[in-house]
């Protein structure tokens, strides 16, 4: 509750803020829209010579698409900002005010600037997931929509907790970025369906680097006949994993050394 | 109360040579270095006490200060501060304890002040009654109602240094460590800074560590200082007692009527301070036999004896360290 009503105040102050730099804010809807565009027709063109990939038809893409979509722009939204700043933070020592206060550190350098610039490309992102969805030949139940909201919310978690995992080893590399870059070139195996990987890289993307269970399983266990082992296998794999990022992040502030003014 | 034992804090560093040669083999041969930042460290600071930690740059007293809020986790040695260990961060130890670095700003850059109050007033749960009043007291005795409606970064930076002791102070914290509170300050800036932090620790009687570059900020402060260098205390005692343990030295200020050559008064210990004049500090007992020697090699206009000051005395602890 108290979180909640710290994590209102960080609204509004970005919102303030991000209102005050119009030109940024339009130029950013705009970044957006591209990225969108390039992102659906990629698809549109490769339905263009077969009628499956991966299994799945166009209409069962387009839910994908829209799915990582949704992922990003949430992503975007909550934590992208965030996790610029965070390297920086632990290089130069400006985690010191954070330390200090009696909430979560945690909670506040991952969720403090809320990028309100993308709030819109949220919107236009959940619009389009909307549209896939009402185009889908078969209608969705109630208990499957909800199923799919939550699957999707599991999704921008674990994404989270890859992205902290990448760049938490800055405590001890002092590198400026971490492994963020590793994170975004591999990142784009989030935008494949799951079943175009064979062998080792599919063992590697559902467990040592997940980005196939962000949104390619929750859009599988969706479409496809409901699989508790899917469904098992992703809770398991994130729960290991956000154990896993706590464990760095504690022992990280150990070793963390508060370079100097 | 705080109660520090044999606490200490390593840093590891490796080394490069300088060009790109140094950075190839640096890439495949390293080598590590251990750095103590600070040594076997002993300190007892009692209820309502204030003391002024000074050390050069470098000596540990940032190290220190960052230990006992928390942040960085020493190497050895245990501390407890009314009975909390300070890097364990319990959010009862943080509820009661404030940190102010002059050089690292907590308030949001971009927004009014009482905005970032606002927050603070959340994170610290504190109720509305308690905030209006603190507000109010500090609001008025540091003198900047009416800058708490502006944007922070349009404020001076004496205004800065307000709005963030203000910002540290809300919850009415019970150990406050100050950190180069007034680096950077004009001296009426620095002055009201002073006043305030004398003014607030009668009222309110909280432990105050203080570090400063201004020997001003120690004096006008501080009764109990520690002396710190190369990571250890060299001098931890009454600010007053200093000037005792150098008793035996004497001051003196020469003006001879011409320029003298830089070597001959070099070969007495002495320093230049403008073009005839030239200060040098000697044991009392050989105050006799060195003044006839001035008088006989230089045609002296002026001669004064005095005591040295605490400046000098902790300049030269900070330097030699004696103990």
């Amino acid at each position: 509750m108290r979180y909640l009503k710290l994590y209102l105040y960080f609204l509004r102050f970005s919102f303030s803020k991000a209102l005050s730099f119009r030109l940024d804010f339009f130029f950013r809807i705009f970044m957006d829209l591209i990225y969108y565009f390039i992102n659906i027709s990629f698809f549109k063109l490769v339905y263009l010579h077969t009628p499956l990939l991966g299994g799945w038809t166009q209409p069962q893409v387009m839910i994908f698409v829209a799915c990582y979509l949704v992922i990003d722009a949430i992503n975007m939204t909550v934590f992208s900002s965030n996790m610029w700043w965070l390297p920086y933070f632990i290089n130069k020592g400006e985690l010191d005010y954070y330390l200090i206060r009696p909430v979560s550190p945690l909670f506040f350098l991952s969720l403090r600037e809320f990028s309100a610039n993308s709030f819109v490309n949220f919107f236009m992102a959940f619009g389009f997931l909307i549209y896939a969805l009402i185009s889908y030949p078969v209608p969705f139940s109630i208990g499957e929509l909800l199923l799919f909201s939550a699957l999707i919310i599991n999704g921008v978690f674990l994404y989270y907790l890859i992205q902290m995992l990448m760049i938490l080893p800055v405590f001890w590399t002092h590198s400026s970025r971490g492994f963020v870059d590793l994170f975004y070139a591999l990142g784009l195996a989030m935008e494949r369906p799951d079943k175009i990987f064979k062998g080792w890289l599919r063992i590697i993307f559902t467990t040592i680097l997940p980005f196939s269970l962000i949104a390619s399983f929750p859009t599988k266990i969706f479409l496809e006949d409901f699989e508790w082992s899917a469904l098992g296998h992703l809770v398991l794999v994130t729960t290991i994993f956000w154990i896993l990022m706590l464990t760095v992040w504690k022992i990280g502030l150990k070793n963390y050394s508060s370079a100097s003014s | 109360m705080i109660e520090v034992n044999g606490l200490g804090k390593d840093f590891s560093y490796t080394t490069k040579e300088p060009g790109l040669k140094g950075s190839l083999k640096a890439l495949f041969f390293r080598e590590k270095k251990t750095k103590s930042a600070l040594k076997d460290i002993n300190l007892k600071i009692h209820e309502g006490e204030m003391i002024g930690l000074i050390g050069a740059n470098g000596a540990g007293k940032t190290t220190l200060v960052k230990i006992l809020a928390g942040i960085v986790h020493p190497s050895h040695g245990t501390a407890s501060i009314m009975g909390h260990t300070p890097w364990e961060r319990s959010d009862d130890y943080r509820r009661q304890m404030a940190l102010i670095m002059g050089q690292k700003a907590q308030v949001w850059w971009d927004l009014p002040a009482l905005d970032s109050f606002l927050l603070l007033k959340e994170i610290y749960q504190l109720s509305e009654e308690i905030y209006q009043q603190n507000i109010k007291y500090l609001s008025e005795t540091l003198m900047i109602s009416e800058q708490l409606k502006i944007p922070v970064r349009k404020l001076s930076l004496g205004e800065r240094m307000k709005v963030e002791l203000m910002a540290a102070l809300l919850h009415n914290p019970k150990v406050i460590f100050l950190d180069e509170p007034t680096i950077g300050l004009d001296i009426s800036a620095q002055k009201a800074v002073r006043e305030f932090l004398k003014d607030y620790q009668k009222r309110f009687k909280p432990i105050i560590i203080l570090t400063s570059h201004y020997m001003e900020d120690i004096k006008e402060l501080c009764k109990r200082i520690v002396i710190i260098k190369d990571g250890q205390f060299v001098y931890d005692g009454e600010l007053s007692q200093v000037q005792k343990m150098m008793g035996d030295e004497k001051v003196l200020t020469i003006t001879t009527e011409q320029d003298f050559k830089d070597e001959k008064i070099q070969a007495f210990g002495g320093k230049r301070k403008s073009e005839n004049v030239f200060t040098l500090s000697i044991p009392r007992e050989k105050l006799g036999e060195m003044t006839a020697k001035f008088f006989s090699e230089f045609a002296v206009l002026d001669l004064n004896i005095q005591d040295p000051s605490i400046e000098d005395i902790i300049e030269s602890m900070m330097k030699s360290g004696s103990k």
